[in-house]
């Protein structure tokens, strides 16, 4: 008995409508993944891409002879991926081998199931290289780039160093992070939805462009040898620190930047240099150390320059006039200004002088009276003129202001003791290149350490240049120059003299404040040769214990650095 | 052509067809779930394994429904239904929850979905039915009498896992559709159950969500799975990525060898290979459709267009949601989609079918 057709025309209906549905649905299909399909893939794209960045090398710091003072260092990092393991016995036995790290360790890490397992990062490339020689299945390894300095604390706060993301932190390297960072490449990789990279898929690669190389002023030789005098000097006089600058005074090429204790650039975060003997109990407090240990005196810090200020007082009193080198002045051991009276350092007084035994002398009472003559305008606008209520603009981070009065709140007695260096405060760099202008001919420079930007076959991409301005005629540069040759011949700067060199300079000591605690900073800036000046040394010796006179202990370093460096930067002998 | 007919055998392209699907979808199944397997149990074959252990324990039922004759199942068929009652009862007290829905029974190291039971015990229990009332078919109050006798089922499996309940409904529909010689009150039914539908869904606000999300799945996090699913899709194209290649499978569409292992099979094998996979369906359907049509009797008859209708409304849905034209219900793919009882019973009602077409005449 067949069933009733009725049934089989329903069961026919029935059919009909399954395959006109699944017919539709395979249009709905066909719409998807024809017409669609661009849209869904972009999206199905951007989601399973990743970008890996690849690290861009760090452009190097070199100094003026292409010593290399800043570079990258190749360091592998070694992790295995558990999956692709095939002879794991093997892997622990020869990564125990070469890692140096023992077996218990390894196996628990190489045995753990994990997509990746670090092993051991910042391994030499030697080790690396050899690890991946293996051509074991699953261990893999990958480069990277870290900065080194190979000769670690030289410079360490004027190079600066860089953070983990190989970004400058402070010094030149971040001055210059542009220069220097170049730009990181890109990997684009396809994961799965955990972001764990497949394999065997096509990646697309951006190659990365290697930073560009830094060339300075500096010299390694010079800054070496000064740090080593700074080091000494510091020793003996059981210094807080001290700082040396040694400069081209003609157009502000800094040689040497020393400020010691340094810090070990390789180790920029242990704070093992300061000698601690509690170690800080916070992050904060470790933060602040670390600050304190980063920071560079030379351009970061103010002090009162003292007696070498007079340097500038003598200078803008010659050039506006008021002040000739035939004057005669008298000191009875202090001048009494206002209501104050002001003490000579000699107190029983240098009596009758000239001007020039007035600087040689270092003689309070006649800057007071040189300070007077110019009065509170026209001292503020040659302290203007001079620059020195700006920035040097040095191409170092931080550079700190100068701290002074105001003009309107400038009395007889605040002139007085400006015109000898103290009552306001300026930085070691703005008194070198104060300094610098008054005996170069009379032209502001810019201090810089930066030259010129090398690409990586050495040819220069760039060279700095830097703002000069003459703010002192050149004649007045020149009686400077003798006035302060005749400090060292015959004057408080003796301890400067070089047989067959003409040296000028001047000396500075000053007391700290508060005064009560008789903290001092003993200075002396030097420069040579005298009638033609090619390098300036600054020396600041900071709470130096025992003697502390400028002229005693800070002029003998200068001489020492200058009787080295000068045969090296050619300067011949003038043969007396 | 037309041999002395004796007993013919049974249907040979319906069997060649079931072991196709069986094939390809063990191989999907791998293929798809190898990453979630070695992700989670460490084992890539984890899944498979248990897979194959269902299938070849259905094999071994439909080999053994094959050569039992249909008939004898009438007896049972209200025994069958009220143990699917009981069981999908049972599951409401004590069943495992797994993603969040109460569907499962264990019996020691093995689980059991009732509902998948319930779908081929309501095949039976209505054909059964429908013979022992074959003359009153014409009359509606029969035919809502009927639908009447399997809300039962359709209630308690619909508490935990609506889709199946929709299914089970559908299958009811088809049969009593066949069975019945009226057109025009199924056109009242449907019409009815459109407006059923809207208060259904109206009465939760959560449904209503489906919907929104079913518009525009970007827009909801809960339309993460959909749009994943339309990404494996859209990453197919004409010819796949070839298979094996999926990366949607990578943990991206969430759990991708359950409901929307279609979306892979996209992504892998393209539009042609879906296509392909569809007309396996379609010819799978076709099989049942030429048995019923040739059934000996009307129970036959209704076993095949039973079987006829669940899988093609179980397919027709699974495509449909993957494709995101209707809104989100989890309904898997037959032979494809991760499941043992699903392909246990799946298996079992071929085997019955496969006996209705050993008794053609």
């Amino acid at each position: 008995m067949k069933n009733k057709t009725y049934i089989r025309r329903k069961e026919l209906i029935v059919f009909v409508c399954a395959g006109l549905l699944l017919i539709g649905l395979v249009g709905r299909l066909a719409y998807l993944m024809i017409f669609e399909a661009e849209y869904y893939q972009e999206k199905a794209e951007s989601l399973h891409e990743r970008e890996r960045q690849i690290k861009a090398a760090r452009g190097e710091i070199v100094d003026a002879n292409g010593v290399v003072l800043a570079t990258n260092k190749t360091v592998c990092t070694i992790s295995v991926i558990h999956s692709q393991l095939t002879d794991a016995e093997k892997v622990i036995r020869i990564l125990t081998e070469e890692l140096g790290i023992d077996e218990a360790t390894v196996r628990k890490k190489v045995e753990k199931i994990s997509s990746r397992e670090l092993i051991k990062s910042n391994v030499d490339k030697e080790i690396g290289d050899r690890i991946r020689e293996y051509e074991l299945d699953g261990v893999k390894v990958d480069e990277d780039y870290k900065r080194y300095y190979p000769y670690d604390n030289l410079a360490s706060k004027v190079l600066g160093f860089t953070g983990s993301d190989n970004q400058g932190i402070i010094g030149l390297e971040v001055k210059y992070e542009e220069y220097l960072k170049g730009q990181n490449g890109t990997i684009l990789t396809t994961t799965d939805a955990r972001g764990i990279e497949l394999e065997g898929i096509a990646e697309e690669r951006v190659e990365p462009i290697a930073g560009k190389t830094l060339q300075l002023s500096m010299d390694y030789n010079i800054q070496k040898y000064a740090q080593q005098a700074a080091e000494k000097v510091m020793e003996e006089k059981q210094a807080d620190q001290v700082a040396i600058l040694i400069m081209n005074p003609q157009n502000g090429e800094i040689y040497a930047m020393v400020n010691v204790p340094e810090f070990h650039l390789n180790e920029p975060f242990s704070l093992e240099t300061l000698q601690l003997s509690t170690l800080p109990e916070n992050d904060e407090e470790k933060q602040e150390l670390l600050n304190k240990m980063w920071r560079n005196t030379c351009i970061n810090d103010t002090y009162e320059p003292g007696s070498i200020f007079k340097v500038f007082t003598s200078a803008a009193a010659l050039e506006a006039g008021v002040l000739h080198v035939e004057d005669d002045f008298y000191c009875p051991g202090y001048r009494i200004v206002e209501d104050r009276r002001i003490r000579c350092h000699k107190t029983t007084g240098h009596g009758a002088e000239t001007f020039p035994q007035g600087i040689q002398n270092s003689c309070n009472p006649v800057f007071i009276d040189v300070g007077l003559r110019l009065g509170a305008d026209a001292f503020y606008k040659y302290f203007k003129q001079f620059g020195l209520t700006k920035k040097t603009g040095v191409d170092l981070p931080g550079e700190a202001g100068t701290i002074t009065h105001k003009l309107e709140n400038v009395g007889l007695v605040e002139l007085a003791t400006m015109s000898f260096g103290q009552s306001f405060q300026i930085t070691p760099i703005q008194v070198a290149t104060m300094v610098s202008t008054a005996i170069n001919g009379g032209i502001r420079v810019t201090p810089h350490l930066g030259v010129r930007i090398l690409d990586e076959e050495g040819k220069q991409v760039k060279e700095f240049s830097y703002e000069t301005d003459q703010v002192l005629s050149t004649e007045t540069s020149e009686t400077m120059r003798q006035l302060l040759e005749s400090v060292v011949s015959e004057g408080g700067g003796k301890n400067a003299i070089i047989e067959g060199y003409e040296i000028g300079g001047k000396t500075a000591t000053s007391q700290t404040l508060p005064r009560s605690a008789h903290k001092y900073i003993s200075s002396f800036v030097g420069f040579a040769p005298a009638d033609n000046p090619q390098v300036l040394g600054l020396c600041i010796i900071y709470n130096p214990q025992g003697v502390y006179y400028g002229g005693t202990i800070a002029a003998p370093v200068i001489r020492t650095i200058f009787e080295n460096i000068l045969p090296y930067l050619g300067i011949e002998k003038t043969g007396n | 052509m037309a041999k002395p007919r004796k007993k013919q055998a049974f249907d040979y392209s319906l069997a060649v067809v079931v072991f196709i699907l069986i094939l390809v979808g063990l191989y999907i199944l791998y293929s798809t779930s190898s990453y979630n397997g070695r992700v989670k149990f460490d084992d890539e074959f984890y899944y498979l394994k248990k897979q194959a252990f269902a299938t070849a324990l259905g094999i071994g039922c439909m080999y053994v429904m094959a050569n039992i004759d249909y008939h004898i199942w009438q007896k049972f068929a209200v025994w069958a239904y009220v143990l699917s009652l009981l069981l999908s009862l049972a599951v409401l007290f004590i069943g495992d929850e797994y993603n969040g829905s109460k569907r499962w029974l264990s019996f020691g190291p093995l689980s059991f979905q009732p509902s998948e039971f319930a779908k081929l015990a309501v095949i039976l229990f209505l054909a059964s039915l429908i013979v022992k009332n074959g003359k009153k078919m014409k009359k509606m109050g029969m035919l809502l009498l009927i639908m009447i006798s399997i809300l039962p089922i359709v209630g308690l499996v619909g508490a935990g896992n609506l889709s199946t309940a929709i299914i089970i409904l559908g299958i009811g529909v088809v049969l009593v559709f066949v069975a019945s010689p009226l057109y025009a009150q199924f056109i009242w039914l449907a019409v009815s159950a459109i407006g059923f539908m809207a208060i259904f869904l109206a009465m939760e606000s959560y449904r209503l969500e489906r919907l929104a999300i079913w518009r525009n799945p970007e827009l909801y996090e809960k339309g993460y799975q959909t749009l994943q699913g339309l990404y494996a899709i859209g990453s197919g194209g004409l010819f796949g990525r070839g298979s094996g290649e999926s990366i949607q499978k990578l943990g991206f569409v969430p759990e991708a060898q359950n409901d929307m292992i279609f979306a892979i099979v996209c992504e892998e094998w393209g539009l042609f290979g879906a296509a392909i996979l569809i007309f396996l369906f379609l010819f799978l359907i076709w099989r049942f459709f030429v048995i019923a049509v040739n059934a000996k009797d009307l129970l036959g008859s209704l076993i095949a267009s039973g079987a006829m209708a669940h899988m093609m409304i179980q397919v027709i849905l699974n495509i449909a949601v993957v494709t995101n034209t209707i809104p989100n219900t989890g309904i898997t793919l037959p032979f494809v989609s991760y499941g043992g009882t699903s392909v246990l019973f799946l298996l079992t009602e071929i085997g019955l079918v496969l006996n209705v077409s050993h008794l053609i005449q």
